[in-house]
Formats: C-alpha cells, sequence, structure tokens
C-alpha cells in the first residue's frame, strides 16, 4: 500500500511530525481528496505555479517550529493576481526567516467555500487509536461538536457518526443551502478507518478543514504525528 | 478481534470455579470482631453456602464455632477457592501456598499494591507473575471480594443477606459498589452476582462480562466504571452479549477541553471518548447510580416494548408533565389515542367528561377509585398506538383510595405490554405494593423522573435487541 509506504520512509528518516505537504500525499495515497502543495522558493516560482494551477491560490509557511500557521500569520489566501502572490511570497519568508530558517513556502488552489467540518485520529490512552469527527469552521472551538468512534468502521457505523453530529443540519441542506455529498464523507471516513488501521504507526492525523461540498470534499489542511 | 474469543472462554471458565466452589478457605481468618478476617469469615458462614468452609490462622483454635487449620496443607480436604485476607507481602507467599495445595482460584483483599505507589506496582507485577506461574487465578488485590447470591457465598467483609433476582453488578470501586448495594436492597432489587474488581491484575471488565454474559443466572448487567486501559475490549465483548449491559462512567469533571480533544494526543481517556463509543457498541450509558438502579430493575423485572410511544396514565397532570420532558427529551414519542380508544372512554366516563380526552390521560378525581382507575388503564393499554404504560398514583392514606396494585398488574398480564408504576407516597406505603407490583412484573417508582429513565432503558434494550437481530440476519461485517 502506497499511504504504508510513504510513512515506513518518514519513520525511517527517524521523522515524528508530518508536515501538510506530505501528510497531503499520505491521505491522497490513501484516496482522500486533497488540495496538493506545491513548494516554491522564489517568487518567481510562485507566481509560474499559480499560473499553472490557476487563481485563486493560498501560500501557506511551513515549519515544524510552526504547527498553528494561522494564528502566526503564516497563511495568506485568495491571491488572485501574480502581484499579489509576489507580496505574500516576501511577507511570509520574512516571517519564515523569524521562527525558521528552514521553513518551506506551500502554494495550493484557493479551495471553494463548503461546510468546513474537522476529522481525524487520536490515541486516547484507555481505547487507543479512535476517528474523530468534529463541526469545524471559525466556531469550532465555541459549538465543541465532536464524535469519536472505534474503527475498524463499516459504512453504516459512519454514516451513524455523521448523522450523531449537532451539526448535521449543516450538511442536510440547512436553510436552503445544497445538500452535502454524504456519500464523499461517509467514503472518506471509511478510508481514514482504512489508513489508521493499516498503519498503527500513526499517532495522530488531523485534517483541518475538511470540506464537504454537494460534490465531493477536500481536505484543505493536514498534519500526522507517527509514534 | 477474534484472537481474543478464546481468552475470552478460558477467563469465563476460571470465574466459573471461583464463583462456584465446592469448598473455600479462608487465610487470615480471625477471631476478633474489629478484624477483616473476622468479618469476612462471618459473611462466608452466614449466606447461605452449602460447601465447606475452612478458617486458616497458625494459631487460632476456633473462630465462630468453627474449627480452625494452620495451614492449606492441614485441611481435611483439597479446597476449590482460598480467601487471601493477609497483608499484600504475604498474600504473595500465600498464592504459592494455594498452588502446593492444589487450590486454583483466590480472592485477594489486599491493597497496598499498585493504587499507592511504584513499590506497590513492582508489588503487583510481583503477585501476577506468581500466580501466573503457579497456575492460581485471582480476583483483586485491592478489592472487597465476589457476592455469588445463587450459591450465598459472599467473600466481602460486609456480612449481608441480598434480594436474589437476575442482576449482576461490577464494581471498580468497593465504596460505589456497596452504593449499589444499599440502593438495590432499599429498592428491593434482586441480585445475582456482585464483583469488586479491585485492581484488576489477573481480570479485567473484558473477562467479568464475558462471564456475566455466560452466566446463567444473569439477565442484566450493571458495572460501574472510573476507567480501563483496555477499554476496547471491554466495549467489544459488552456490545456483543445478548444481555443489557448499564454504565455508569465517572469522571465527568476529568473531561480534556476541546483543543486537546482535537489537536493533540493527551486525550485522558475522556468522558465524551467513552460515551459516544459505549453509544457505538450499544452500551447503555446512565448519568448516576440512581439511574443505573432504576434503569436495571425495569430491564430485570419489565416485559419489552415494540417501540417508543409511551401512554401516560395519571389523576393529576405534573407527574405526567415531569416524566414527559424526560420521555421527549430522549427520543420517546406521545401517540394521540385512537378514536376508537377515546370513543370508549367517553361511553366510560359519560356526557361532559370532567377531563382532556387525549394522552396522558389524566382521569383527575375519578382516579381515586381503584377499579375504575384500573377500567382506565386498560384502554390505554389496549390501545394499538401504545407500546409501553406509565401509570402515576398519588397516595392517599383514606383507606378508601388504596394503591391501584392489583389493577396494574392485571393490566400488564392482560395486554402484554411493560407496564412502569410511579407512586407519589411517603416510602414507608411502598414496601407491600412493591411486593404487589414488582411480583406481577410492573417495576415501582417513587419519582417520575425514575419511571421515565426505567421506560427509557426498557425503549432501549427493545430497539437494541431487534438491531442485533437485524443485524445477525444480513449482517455487514464491520469489526
Amino acid at each position: 500500500m502506497y499511504a504504508a509506504t510513504l510513512i515506513r520512509q518518514f519513520r525511517e528518516k527517524g521523522e515524528r511530525v508530518v508536515l501538510e505537504k506530505e501528510a497531503k500525499e499520505i491521505l491522497e495515497a490513501a484516496g482522500i481528496p486533497t488540495t496538493r502543495c506545491h513548494v516554491v522558493d522564489s517568487i518567481a516560482q510562485a507566481c509560474r505555479t499559480a499560473e499553472t494551477i490557476g487563481f485563486p491560490v493560498v501560500l501557506k509557511l511551513s515549519s515544524p517550529q510552526l504547527l498553528h500557521k494561522s494564528e502566526a500569520g503564516g497563511v495568506a489566501l485568495n491571491l488572485g493576481t501574480p502581484q499579489e502572490v509576489a507580496a505574500a511570497f516576501a511577507r511570509l519568508a520574512a516571517r519564515g526567516r523569524e521562527h525558521d530558517p528552514a521553513a518551506r513556502l506551500l502554494l495550493q488552489q484557493m479551495a471553494p467555500p463548503g461546510v468546513e467540518l474537522i476529522a481525524g485520529t487520536a490515541t486516547d490512552p484507555h481505547f487507543g487509536t479512535v476517528l474523530m469527527l468534529g463541526t469545524g469552521g471559525i466556531y469550532a472551538e465555541l459549538l465543541q461538536d465532536a464524535v469519536f468512534r472505534l474503527p475498524p468502521l463499516g459504512s453504516a457505523e459512519v454514516g451513524e457518526m455523521i448523522t450523531a453530529l449537532r451539526g448535521y443540519p449543516l450538511l442536510n441542506g440547512y436553510r436552503g443551502s445544497e445538500k452535502a455529498d454524504m456519500a464523499a464523507l461517509q467514503d472518506t471516513l471509511l478510508r481514514l478507518s482504512e489508513l489508521v488501521c493499516g498503519n498503527p504507526e500513526i499517532r495522530e492525523l488531523d485534517i483541518n478543514p475538511l470540506v464537504v461540498y454537494p460534490r465531493g470534499v477536500l481536505a484543505l489542511d493536514a498534519r500526522l504525528l507517527l509514534q | 478481534m477474534t484472537g481474543c474469543n478464546s481468552d475470552n472462554v478460558a477467563a469465563a471458565a476460571k470465574l466459573r470455579s471461583i464463583f462456584y466452589p465446592r469448598s473455600v478457605a479462608l487465610l487470615g481468618a480471625s477471631d476478633d470482631p474489629k478484624r477483616v478476617g473476622y468479618n469476612i469469615f462471618n459473611s462466608l458462614t452466614g449466606g447461605g453456602f452449602t460447601g465447606s468452609i475452612y478458617p486458616v490462622h497458625p494459631r487460632l483454635q476456633t473462630v465462630l464455632g468453627y474449627r480452625v487449620y494452620p495451614s492449606l496443607a492441614a485441611l481435611p480436604e483439597q479446597v476449590d477457592l482460598a480467601v487471601i485476607a493477609l497483608n499484600e507481602r504475604a498474600t504473595i507467599a500465600a498464592i504459592e501456598e494455594c498452588a502446593a495445595g492444589g487450590v486454583r482460584g483466590a480472592v485477594c483483599i489486599a491493597g497496598g499494591y499498585r493504587e499507592t505507589n511504584d513499590a506497590g506496582s513492582g508489588l503487583e507485577a510481583e503477585l501476577l507473575a506468581t500466580a501466573r506461574r503457579c497456575g492460581v487465578s485471582f480476583i483483586g488485590p485491592n478489592t472487597l471480594g465476589f457476592i455469588n447470591n445463587d450459591n450465598g457465598l459472599n467473600t466481602t467483609f460486609y456480612p449481608m443477606q441480598l434480594p436474589r433476582g437476575n442482576v449482576s453488578f461490577i464494581s471498580q470501586s468497593g465504596g460505589m459498589g456497596l452504593d449499589f448495594i444499599c440502593r438495590a436492597v432499599d429498592a428491593e432489587l434482586g441480585l445475582n452476582k456482585w464483583i469488586g474488581a479491585g485492581n484488576r491484575s489477573d481480570f479485567e471488565f473484558a473477562d467479568y462480562l464475558a462471564f456475566l454474559g455466560e452466566d446463567e443466572g444473569t439477565g442484566v448487567i450493571g458495572l460501574y466504571l472510573e476507567g480501563t486501559e483496555q477499554a476496547a475490549r471491554m466495549v467489544r465483548i459488552a456490545g456483543n452479549l445478548a444481555k443489557p449491559v448499564v454504565v455508569y462512567k465517572a469522571g465527568r469533571s476529568g473531561a480534556a477541553d476541546f483543543a486537546a480533544l482535537t489537536h493533540t494526543g493527551s486525550m485522558a481517556g475522556s468522558h465524551s471518548v467513552y460515551r459516544d463509543i459505549f453509544q457505538q457498541f450499544g452500551v447503555y450509558a446512565v448519568e448516576s447510580m440512581s439511574e443505573l438502579v432504576t434503569a436495571v430493575k425495569a430491564l430485570s423485572l419489565a416485559p419489552l416494548p415494540r417501540g417508543k410511544r409511551i401512554g401516560l396514565m395519571t389523576h393529576t397532570a405534573g407527574p405526567s408533565i415531569v416524566a414527559a420532558d424526560v420521555l421527549l427529551e430522549r427520543g420517546c414519542v406521545l401517540p394521540p389515542l385512537t378514536p376508537r380508544t377515546l370513543a370508549k372512554v367517553r361511553e366510560l366516563t359519560g356526557p361532559n367528561p370532567p377531563f382532556a380526552l387525549k394522552n396522558p390521560l389524566d382521569v383527575a378525581g375519578m382516579g381515586f377509585m381503584v377499579d375504575v382507575y384500573g377500567q382506565y388503564l386498560e384502554l390505554l393499554a389496549a390501545d394499538p398506538n401504545v407500546d409501553l404504560v406509565l401509570a402515576f398514583f398519588c397516595h392517599n392514606t383514606n383507606p378508601h383510595w388504596p394503591f391501584p396494585s392489583s389493577e396494574l398488574v392485571r393490566v400488564r398480564q392482560q395486554s402484554g405490554k411493560p407496564v412502569v408504576a410511579c407512586y407519589i407516597s411517603r416510602a414507608a406505603h411502598l414496601p407491600a405494593e412493591r411486593a404487589i407490583l414488582e411480583g406481577g412484573g410492573v417495576p415501582l417508582y417513587a419519582f417520575p423522573e425514575e419511571a421515565a429513565q426505567a421506560a427509557l432503558a426498557l425503549v432501549w434494550w427493545a430497539g437494541r435487541k431487534s438491531a442485533m437481530v437485524k443485524g445477525s440476519e444480513g449482517k455487514e461485517v464491520t469489526a
């Protein structure tokens, strides 16, 4: 399995924290769609890459010293022109030098808005690996809406996990919005369940946010912690 | 998880021989009523256990009229179970003595092990290693022991007589285990087995659940839990049992905050993880010991409803409103009565009924007449929209207005539907009514919230059972 190979490579390098770019590669290998990251070393390369993947784009600072990128001012969203990309690059590169000279800049497609969830796994001291699904977005911490399950999960169980969320109505066409793609969300949770059951060296996996659309889902940010 | 099945079967068999020995020895017997060793012997001899009981002590001659033996080796026969009431060091030596004497099962009462400090943890590891090497299985250490109310064997230092029934209980704590017993005795709840799991060196909650799952005398299982590192194995076993498992999990305040739950690996066996995974595996989690006793009593006595539609019968509105709050909050339904039922109620009442014809059926003053109460109750229970009847009665000491207990039992039997009783009354009046009601399969409660919780437990287990049947028919394999 490709995800397992990637994880093994990390372990062999002795690395425990898997940052966004590589975490998304592992998720893609497990069949979970993401906004892929491109490492950019210069303003020129950043602008070229943005032209290739299409505007608008997002630029992020990536460093193990900087796990909460947004709070640290390490994320520039919705960059619509090469000028905006260039300005953001200069700003983030400077910020990166303050925190970690080895920090990288990652460019990715700016995803359209959808229903934001948090999905992931953690190691509970009593249950071992558990799967988590929560309501995401800016009010996530206020709402504290999360559901935990013990994997492996079957399709009936992931369906029930989704409807157990207090925020489930947001997925089910709240106030006339289009219904979210439940099949794609279920599929993502099943794949997460398989991924962690097949790779017990995953200690923690965070997808935040996982955005659910009327058609499909996208992991916009992710991180793994290995044993 | 199939790899665990043979372990579960083996553990259940070992526990069975511990709970059903032919003979028992007490190591550390005492003739001093202020000592644990005396009280355990009092429990062993006072509970009706018919096998041989041998007190063991190096110097004593007699305890409570029984001849005392100086050692296990000096007993006239090989015993099946040793209750070890010695200190934490001597307990380890006693396990060796058990093995030498062919004793395969033990209860280790002493504390002073991993619940104390690192030295205690080391001692407990030594105890377990010794027992495993010698082939002795043991409950504890740091426990009250167990009570088997089926054969009258009580190894705790609390001598007591308990009502008999099909409810068994596992406790992580001696104190909360006693809390359960006191409530159970006061509520006349019939018990089968009581287990103080103690430090769970040799047997885990999962093992006790596997044992009780196979135990013929046990129909309903209660569990008081603080937490266990083997939680995954525990819920997988609990979820596969064909018996209801009701858990009171303490430790809400220890719940980690949301940031810790979602962003770090420091989820300390949090309460919400337990709550969610209990739900996933069909374990019924309650919020207090009172609710646990309420739930297991209903599951022990009443037949199961076909659905979650509750008919409320009362002659005073308040209790039915309080109960409805609890019921509706947790997914039950108060169905409308059928036109046919309403017509019969009208016919029974006469023209211009002095109360509203609906569910809750509040018959006001007419409810004080026992036979009239019974007639209305019968109509309510016969309604095809109603799966379970909750009947309220506010007691008056006027002897012309007696409790309608015999009517409740009659309706329960004729309708085939579960009836739950709630009597608003001084506690002193309840035991006589309880005997009538509960003997007839109608659990009795003194508070409307409790009666509603009892209905919830019955509705839950009925739903879970039918889901298990469906699951085994067209089963999608998930674990």
